[in-house]
């Protein structure tokens, strides 16, 4: 009997559903009366009443209750024996890594399904209610979103957490010359926005997923992430050293992955931000005026390269898993193209490149070469990524053609 | 092999470099450097100005021409928090590992009933964790990029929530066990949310507050150190997003006060219209593993229930003191009688 409640049962409001639910277990109405009278909480009686105490095993345990006795809530404990998998003891393979999903992922505990059924919120391998409410999934198909190394990479991205706040050196940070400076916070005010949306695109999509494919959400949530930590850095690195945020990055390209209508859209369209700017943070040293941009691009390099090992192997899981929808990811691929070469025409995406590149505004021409080899790389890039992928794409942008092929 | 081709028009427009003429020199504080010391000049969030549908974060320059994205909330006070910026730089320090933090060799084999009693807990704790990282990614989108420091917190907490997700999962599968029955209900009104102060309220104050004071008896419900140590940890990202949601609660009803009876209608519908039956650990299976755990064992139910009955009161009244501190004290007349029981 219960301490706890301090309401006097002789004020207690008893709710309508359980005097209904009594009734419908053959309660006398005066029973819940009876029992908060005999100083039991309501609460007591509630799970009394979830626990399906019948009328009679309710009035003969009354009978009979003293102060301080027995409780009137008698447990099932049904859920002690659902036949789920047991006996299940996972063990760290690799002490380095710990304990990791991969570790866990033991017998049927470890089947992914092709497809997943259940459309509630339930956790893979435990035991199903009879009936739940729809949690309004959409995506249950394996094909559409997964890639084997979700796993393993969840972990990576665990483990090579930083922070922009204490990780970066920037008490070394020393005055550049005003139009490089500028340069630097243009580039960055477009990277923190680029960064920021695709943190967001990314979220929006996340409930669209069921839980047949959890370790894929995990992975999702560390690009989150890593986006949400592009973002601040970026928007740090403008702010710190004489500058400011510049114009806003183009929005063409944004919209085109704001558009998809599914996630295989979604992941063709973002596979080619995706892939450039890995190839931009990669050539991160080339654009760097100082240790700590140099720090901040491997960093962000190193979270991109993640995305992009999952981008490759999904898509090279979901062509060979869904081959007729191999020609329709043209569609998607060659929209997003299309308005990313738009925007690396834009004077204010390209010429702060040219500047960091060159080594200043008087030699924006070296620095116009540069970017050229630049684009270049990242145009071969994402070709490979593509082909690595089983991509092959069959009417590639004109001009990232011609940068591929020069 | 050729030169690449040029991209570019052979004039420079450079009209980019003359935007501003302000120049800002955050500096790093002994924190490092953190949002909060950008968050100065034109660039404050005590800066804003208005929104424009598009994904320009605050202080940047609007491009002409730029396309619209869809609505999202104009107007601060719809997802603003005073300590966002702290809790999110504090997410990022206090980032832990699943997989290295927890000492998984302290377990140790539990008597049958104690060791499924922790596995239908973990089964169902993994479910509660799955939706806490759905709907903020639910509502990202809706947040103006004029106060994306709200849209980094929610990512953190995405990330968290994965985290719990997994651990739960970790645990149940690593002393001998396995997942049990499906224990959630009633979630579903986190996702049905369809507004942000509707989602909070009943996310972070609600729901999380009620998470966060049971992970709070960890020493009580664990009976090892590794089940100690994931209550704890769990709880230490638990209080952020309750910090965010009471704050949020606060900034609301300071600044839109008209509000205050729509909010009531949430948790009315939240708290059970009347009878106030919210909380997992009400489920029958949630309850009955609470009370052997608390207990000490299926013999020791009674005292469990006992211990239970203490961890209702204390998750109903942390409730209302968070309600209080966020200006909605008069929550304490409105709760039905399953939640009023409990209140000192």
């Amino acid at each position: 009997m219960s301490q706890a409640p301090t309401q006097a049962a002789a004020t207690m409001d008893v709710p309508q559903e359980l005097r209904d639910r009594a009734r419908e277990l053959g309660w006398e109405d005066s029973l819940i009366d009876q029992a908060l009278g005999k100083g039991f909480s309501l609460q007591e009686v509630f799970q009394a009443l979830q626990a399906n105490i019948d009328g009679a095993s309710a009035k003969n345990f009354l009978a009979t209750a003293q102060p301080g006795g027995a409780s009137i809530v008698r447990p099932e404990f049904k859920w002690m024996t659902v036949p789920t998998e047991w006996g299940i003891r996972a063990r760290a393979s690799d002490p380095a890594m710990g304990l990791t999903l991969a570790d866990i992922n033991i017998g049927t505990y470890g089947d992914v399904p092709d497809v997943w059924h259940n459309r509630s919120e339930i956790a893979r391998g435990s035991y199903p209610k009879p009936a739940m409410e729809d949690m309004g999934y959409t995506i249950f198909e394996k094909a559409v979103v997964w890639a084997d190394c979700v796993v393993p990479l969840y972990e990576v991205a665990v483990k090579e957490r930083w922070s922009s706040a204490t990780d970066l050196n920037w008490r070394s940070l020393e005055a550049l010359s005003s139009d490089t400076e500028r340069a630097v916070c243009q580039l960055m005010t477009e990277l923190s926005e680029r960064s920021y949306y695709e943190g967001v695109v990314l979220g929006k999509w996340l409930p669209e997923i069921s839980y047949g494919f959890h370790e894929m959400k995990f992975f999702i949530s560390t690009v989150i992430f890593d986006m949400a930590r592009h973002t601040e850095t970026f928007r740090k690195r403008a702010l710190s050293n004489g500058g400011g945020l510049g114009l806003q990055a183009p929005t063409d390209y944004s919209r085109v992955v704001e558009e998809a209508r599914s996630y295989p859209e979604l992941l063709a369209t973002l596979f080619i931000q995706d892939s450039t700017l890995l190839t931009l943070f990669e050539h991160g040293d080339d654009l760097a005026q100082n240790q700590v941009e140099r720090d901040m691009y491997a960093l962000c390099a190193r979270d991109r390269r993640r995305m992009m090992q999952y981008q490759v192997e999904r898509l090279k899981h979901f062509l060979f898993k869904m081959p007729d929808r191999r020609e329709e990811q043209n569609f998607y691929m060659g929209k997003a193209e299309s308005r990313v070469m738009k925007e690396w025409t834009d004077p204010v995406v390209n010429e702060p490149l040219a500047i960091l590149l060159g080594g200043g505004r008087d030699q924006t021409e070296a620095g116009m070469a540069k970017l050229a080899s630049l684009r270049q790389a990242q145009a071969r890039d994402y070709v490979e990524n593509l082909r690595k992928a089983t991509f092959t794409r069959t009417n590639l942008n004109q001009r990232l053609k011609e940068l591929v092929e020069a | 092999m050729a030169a690449a081709p040029v991209l570019t028009e052979p004039t420079l427009d450079l009209s980019w470099l003359d935007l501003y003429e302000d120049p800002t020199n955050a500096t790093p504080g002994k924190k490092g450097l953190t949002l909060k010391e950008i968050n100065l000049g034109r660039y404050a969030d005590s800066a804003r100005g208005g929104g424009d549908m598009t994904y320009r974060l605050r202080g940047a320059t609007p491009r002409p021409g730029a396309h619209r994205f869809g609505a999202n909330y104009q107007s601060k006070a719809e997802v603003w928090s005073d300590n966002c910026l702290m809790l999110y730089e504090e997410a990022v320090q206090r980032q832990w590992s699943s997989a290295r933090d927890i000492p998984w060799d302290t377990l140790g084999t539990l008597p049958d009933p104690m060791e499924r009693a922790m596995c239908q807990l973990s089964t169902m704790l993994t479910e509660v964790e799955f939706i806490a990282g759905d709907v903020p990614g639910q509502f990202l989108a809706e947040v103006s990029a004029q106060d994306f420091e709200v849209g980094l917190f929610l990512m953190s907490q995405i990330m968290d929530e994965a985290r719990h997700t997994e651990v739960f999962r970790k645990r149940a599968l690593a002393n001998g066990g396995g997942l049990l029955a499906q224990g959630q209900n009633g979630l579903r009104t986190l996702i049905e949310a369809k507004n942000f102060t509707e989602m909070s309220v009943l996310m972070h104050v609600q729901a999380e507050g009620f998470v966060q004071s049971m992970f709070r008896l960890g020493e009580m419900i664990g009976h090892t150190d590794a089940d100690k140590r994931i209550f704890r940890m769990s709880a230490q990202d638990e209080s952020r997003h309750l910090a965010f949601g009471v704050m949020h609660l606060k900034y609301v009803l300071d600044t839109e006060p008209q509000r205050r009876e729509e909010i009531h209608h949430y948790l009315d519908k939240a708290d059970g219209d009347g009878g106030g039956a919210s909380g997992d650990v009400q489920l029958q299976e949630v309850f009955e593993s609470l009370c052997i755990l608390l207990g000490g064992g299926i013999d020791k139910f009674d005292e469990g229930l006992q211990k239970f009955l203490v961890l209702r009161k204390r998750q109903v009244n942390e409730y209302m003191h968070r309600l209080e501190v966020a200006g909605l004290g008069d929550r304490r007349q409105r709760v039905g009688p399953l939640l009023a029981q409990f209140l000192d």
